[in-house]
């Protein structure tokens, strides 16, 4: 601002004390003077600028670098569908045992013993069967144990993503869409919890207790 | 009081491998009267159909539960006195506090044997 003074004072100390037009090379030199003066006032804005610009660019590769490195789309289209696929096989496999055991007990339960002899060979015939039944637990094993890896594998990623990132809980609750939300409200209100593991439930002579309280 | 086998039994489950297994111990035990339903709302309205002399329901259904099912049995005037055992996996602490606040008859933890119900079932009645 000092210069620009100092080339208008220039300027208007050439002309009389009435008002006169500024010459071509009067205005160029003020022209000059206030590019000069603008210039040193936004260089340092600039390279402030081009900095923010920078460290923007910079954070946008790594979070595309952290993006991929979640694999979401393996994660999406391949590793969670077969995951789904692997349960609903097992649960199909568990129930066909458990109809076919069941039947099997049923047999027993309500067979004749008035012919020892026929008696015995149908005791014997479901035995077996429920035997060749119970082999389901080793498919079974081997499709869960998959299950276990494939959540292994998303957690792993998953969890490195969110630490990357920086998200926090309160993050993933303000993320949770009303759908969601009315789910766990309901689960809470009607207390749905499901099983519980051997160290949180309470046993039937606990329970016992406390009815009888 | 000896338990009256002749009694109708309303199972409440939606796995019909459980509605199967209850049924076959209640057989076992000497019951020959055994209905079921897959959900707290099918079972209110078969109750409103038929007296049952025994609910033996789940917890965890859709769209009603067997919680809500043994709230609204306890808040009808003409159903509310029939034995109700609640038979499920739910073992917390305050889902057993919730039922015996709304008014269980028993409530059995799964799994589950037969003798497990038996001394529930024995202990309603009063045996």
């Amino acid at each position: 601002m000092a210069a620009q003074k100092s080339a208008a004072n220039r300027a208007a100390s050439s002309r009389p004390h009435q008002q006169r037009t500024l010459s071509l090379i009067e205005a160029l030199t003020l022209a000059e003077s206030s590019i000069e003066t603008m210039r040193k006032a936004i260089d340092p804005l600039n390279s402030e600028i081009y900095r923010e610009f920078r460290e923007i660019a910079q954070e946008i590769a790594r979070a595309k670098s952290d993006i991929g490195g979640l694999q979401a789309n393996d994660i999406r289209t391949h590793k969670i569908p077969e995951a789904g696929r692997e349960l609903n096989a097992v649960v199909d496999a568990t129930e066909e045992a458990t109809h076919r055991i069941m039947e099997c007990a049923e047999t027993i339960m309500t067979a004749d013993p008035s012919n020892p002899a026929t008696y015995h060979n149908v005791i014997n015939e479901n035995v077996m069967a429920i035997f060749e039944a119970c082999s389901f637990q080793d498919i079974t094993g081997q499709r869960i144990s998959r299950v276990v890896d494939t959540l292994e594998h998303i957690d792993k990623r998953v969890s490195k993503f969110a630490e990357r990132i920086g998200i926090e809980d309160q993050d993933l609750e303000l993320a949770i869409d009303d759908e969601e939300q009315k789910r766990g409200q309901r689960k809470k209100d009607l207390l749905l919890h499901g099983p519980q593991d051997e160290s949180t439930a309470v046993s039937q002579d606990e329970i016992d207790k406390l009815l009888n309280a | 009081m000896a338990v009256d086998l002749s009694i109708p039994v309303l199972v409440v489950d939606d796995y019909k491998t459980m509605v199967r297994i209850i049924r076959n111990l209640l057989k076992q035990l000497g019951f020959s009267d055994v209905d079921d339903a897959a959900d707290g709302t099918e079972a209110l309205g078969k109750m409103q159909q038929r007296k049952y002399g025994l609910v033996i329901s789940d917890w965890n259904m859709e769209p009603m539960t067997g919680y809500e099912l043994l709230k609204e049995v306890r808040s009808d005037d003409g159903l509310n006195r029939t034995p109700f055992i609640m038979v499920t996996a739910e073992s917390k602490t305050e889902n057993v506090i919730a039922a015996k606040k709304a008014g269980v008859s028993n409530y059995i933890v799964k799994p589950f044997n037969a003798a497990t119900l038996k001394a529930k079932i024995d202990a309603v009645f009063g045996d």
